[in-house]
């Protein structure tokens, strides 16, 4: 697939604080010693309409503990609008995991494949300086709505505007007439106190009724989407398994959550057999995590 | 229902006790001995990938062979010959060593394509034949074959295919600071001591047929199939996908490791973590992994890492 000429916007400066494009090789003293465990790009949505919003997102995951990855490169953007960026470094006993979302703004259509974003860094398996890709993206990007062509706009505009026009005047005068002659006056309503604003709708949480739902209905896609929800909940990513979220400390300091999350898991994968029982286990792991 | 002193993670603790630091070559050699494949060990020297496969075989019980891998070696060196005894005026049959529980192959690259398809062959049979006779080879039978990504002069690449024999290729790693500290600790000067007969080969027999029952949830088929296609879809880095053969050895793994966790179920994190083994050496890689210098285990891992889990 061919280069797209460049008509998108720079990457704001913020963008490219944590993820450092680097112009040339960057020499071995001052490449870091790494141990890169995974180094994966996902895009999504994967099909998307132009102007709509990508988010292209960067996982780094490295077993030592570090601030920030230097001698990243960023893939050309070419085709894309950048709308900014979030970014977020996170080191725990098992090293860090580096998370860089670029949000994009496809400006043609077609299919786009987006180059592997690089990192150079020394292999701390081989002590050699090495260069580490990962994989390329490709999107589908669908023109926005269909355009008329210039006869066919002719066309409408000669032929359809005075009968669309007619069918209005006609369906407003008969309206008039019919609500006038038919439709009793309304009362009047009491005026809303001033100083009783109205709130806005509280958030719904969707937990308590699928645990209910779970508790009536003790089936396989009840378990599902409950284990879906927590794992919304905790911001799980959708290349993340409960080994990942453990890792990342996800469920935070919450022993209750961490026994929430295996009950769930086990009871999404267990055998139809031991569904029912492990179904029991997960509904008092949650009853206690509400406890708790 | 498998006894507690009979329980894989008992065998693996024994490992443990000799193999310090090398916790993922232990469990891969376990996970496949379960899943009954085999296993493609590589590393620089002096990394213990010899001592573990040693290990294992002391510590099953089973009968262990090791062949040293030569350019000279020759297919009967592995499989035997036909000798003609004279006193009797017959042909007797003289087994080779590729009869036994746990056969080592070390320095498996070393020897020529002939050979290494002579042992193959066995690999994928698990029978052997010699002149008009047909032989199985016990069960288990495990080949634990070694290669050095070092030395290159003199050696005989392994062709895709015959790579595909292998249930799982581990990539031997130099250990931390801590546990080479460990290690000067514990064998400064002496051989280390091997675990001897911690289960037998019946245990063996025992956990593989546990593994077959482990549940797999169609889902987790699905994110099998899924990561296995995943590499066949078009990437700048790889030209070949891995086979039909890698969705059969991920689902086996997957089941192993779940056994290994005492668990009769198969988890998304079980099949995650034998991924990698299981494809790193089963996707060609093109001419532009070595022009960009691009490490293989990030593109297997980033192949991984793209496909949605269940």
């Amino acid at each position: 697939m061919g280069q797209q000429p460049t008509d998108c916007q720079p990457l704001p400066a913020s963008a490219l604080n944590f993820l450092v494009p680097v112009v040339a090789p960057a020499s071995a003293q001052t490449l870091a010693r790494l141990h890169v465990r995974s180094f994966v790009m996902t895009a999504e949505p994967k099909t998307l309409n132009v102007g709509d919003t990508l988010r292209l997102r960067i996982v780094t995951r490295v077993d030592e503990n570090v601030g920030q990855l230097d001698n990243v490169t960023l893939p050309d953007l070419a085709g894309f609008d950048s709308l900014g960026d979030e970014r977020v470094c996170a080191s725990s006993g098992h090293g860090t995991e580096c998370t860089e979302v670029l949000a994009l703004s496809p400006t043609e259509a077609g299919d786009r494949t987006i180059a592997p974003t690089t990192l150079d860094a020394i292999d701390a398996r081989s002590g050699k300086p090495s260069h580490f890709a990962t994989n390329p993206v490709t999107i589908h990007v669908i023109a926005a709505g269909p355009q008329p062509s210039g006869v066919t706009r002719t066309l409408v505009e000669d032929l359809l505007r005075p009968i669309a026009i007619l069918v209005l005047v006609g369906a407003a005068a008969y309206a008039l007439l019919w609500g006038f002659g038919r439709r009793p006056r309304p009362k009047a309503q009491p005026p809303i106190p001033v100083s009783q604003p109205i709130a806005p709708p509280a958030p719904v949480d969707p937990l308590p009724q699928l645990i209910a739902a779970l508790a009536a209905e003790r089936t396989r896609p009840r378990v599902l989407a409950v284990r879906d929800e927590i794992r919304r909940r905790i911001g799980a990513r959708e290349d993340e398994t409960l080994g990942d979220l453990l890792r990342r400390g996800a469920a935070g300091s919450d022993r209750a959550l961490v026994d929430v999350l295996r009950a769930v898991e086990r009871a999404s994968f267990i055998d139809d057999d031991q569904l029912p029982g492990a179904i029991d286990e997960a509904l008092a792991a949650l009853s206690n995590w509400k406890r708790a | 229902m498998i006894a507690a002193e009979r329980k894989p993670q008992t065998l693996l603790d024994a490992l443990e006790t000799t193999i310090v630091g090398q916790r993922v070559t232990l469990e891969a050699l376990l996970y496949a001995l379960i899943a009954g494949g085999h296993v493609l060990l590589e590393g620089p020297p002096g990394l213990a990938k010899t001592l573990a496969c040693r290990a294992l075989a002391s510590a099953v019980g089973g009968s262990f062979k090791r062949i040293q891998f030569t350019p000279d070696l020759l297919p009967s060196d592995i499989v035997g010959t036909r000798v003609f005894d004279q006193r009797s005026g017959e042909f007797t049959t003289v087994l080779g060593p590729i009869f036994a529980h746990i056969v080592l192959a070390d320095e498996v690259n070393r020897a020529p394509a002939k050979v290494q398809s002579a042992l193959l062959e066995g690999m994928q049979e698990h029978q052997v034949t010699i002149g008009p006779q047909t032989f199985p080879l016990p069960d288990p039978f495990v080949v634990t074959a070694t290669m050095n990504p070092i030395d290159s002069e003199g050696t005989y690449a392994l062709p895709l295919a015959q790579m595909d024999r292998f249930l799982v290729k581990v990539l031997v790693d130099y250990p931390s600071i801590e546990e080479e500290g460990c290690i000067l600790e514990r064998f400064g000067g002496e051989q280390p001591a091997m675990p001897r007969d911690v289960v037998t080969v019946e245990d063996v027999l025992a956990w593989r047929h546990a593994a077959r029952a482990v549940h797999v949830e169609p889902r987790l088929k699905r994110y099998v199939v899924d990561l296995v296609a995943a590499t066949r879809a078009k990437h700048d880095y790889v030209d070949r996908g891995a086979s039909p053969r890698a969705t059969l050895a991920l689902a086996a793994l997957a089941r192993a490791r779940a056994l290994v966790d005492g668990r009769d179920f198969a988890v998304p994190d079980d099949v995650r973590a034998v991924a990698p083994a299981v494809l790193r050496h089963r996707l060609a890689f093109n001419y532009r992994t070595l022009t960009d210098k691009v490490d293989p285990e990030t593109i297997v891992a980033g192949v991984i890492g793209a496909v949605p889990t269940p």
